[in-house]
């Protein structure tokens, strides 16, 4: 499992498998969220994820795809791209230096 | 292939002739099928991404809460995007979209890149907010629906 602290986290990146869709709507909303915190929010297909990602994020049924590609990256995984709690965990992780692991 | 620079302006990625109320999908199949027919004739994507569009809601479905789904076709079926394009259905009676969940309106999107992100941007403050989400899964007005859906200017691209 990988690990980081949350003050680290300098770019996030919404894993996809078209990159047409729900990602980019989500790209959008976390952006919205994590932007004040200094943090850049893309999103990639999953074969394609940028080295320079710090948290990898995904729908559950792509995430052992993504964790295949993410290497060392944190790779947190959601249900819902409304309102799913990981969202929540990620920005509070954020603002506490807690730490990330996925 | 040259990609225009930002001041010029995009063509309209949703006219009313996208937009589509009270429609009567037996199924999501249905309701997918008749998305991709209005791209068509749009002129926005060639027939095979309609497939694609299947296909992709096999592999994951595009059902993103709130009532919406968002139908799109895969990363390989681009190459049947002629320009960048969504429309907009709203139901008569939802559909189940996945078990246990209804879409009371699809916005089926067809996109080479990065076109697309304001009226997703937009269509994700409408899902934040349960007033406007409401009206467009229920207005009978066309105006109303590409008000809500007009693209969102992002900030930092």
């Amino acid at each position: 499992m990988a690990s980081i602290q949350g003050s680290q986290i300098k770019k996030v990146v919404v894993a996809c498998e078209a990159g047409m869709g729900s990602s980019v709507l989500l790209t959008s909303q976390l952006k919205k969220r994590l932007g004040g915190y200094g943090i850049s929010v893309g999103h990639s297909p999953v074969n394609q994820i940028p080295d320079d990602a710090d948290v990898v994020l995904c729908h559950q049924g792509l995430s052992s795809r993504a964790r295949d590609q993410a290497g060392d990256t944190p790779v947190l995984a959601f249900n819902a791209y409304l309102g799913d709690p990981v969202f929540d965990r990620l920005e509070e992780a954020v603002k506490n230096d807690d730490t990330v692991e996925g | 292939m040259t990609t225009p620079s930002k001041a010029e302006s995009a063509p309209d990625l949703l006219t009313a002739d996208q937009v589509r109320l009270g429609v009567v999908a037996a199924d999501r199949d249905d309701a997918i099928d008749q998305a991709g027919r209005l791209l068509v004739e749009a002129g926005a994507i060639e027939e095979p991404y309609i497939a694609a569009m299947h296909e992709r809601e096999a592999v994951m479905s595009s059902y993103m809460g709130e009532g919406f789904a968002l139908p799109h076709g895969t990363d390989e079926s681009r190459r049947y995007v002629r320009r960048a394009a969504v429309a907009f259905l709203q139901f008569a009676e939802p559909v189940e979209w996945e078990h246990g969940e209804d879409a009371h309106a699809a916005l089926a999107v067809a996109a080479t890149s990065d076109e697309h992100i304001g009226v997703l941007a937009s269509l994700a403050q409408v899902l934040s907010d349960e007033e406007s989400a409401e009206r467009l899964r229920t207005t009978t007005d066309v105006d109303v629906v590409l008000t809500l859906l007009a693209p969102a200017v992002e900030e930092d691209e």
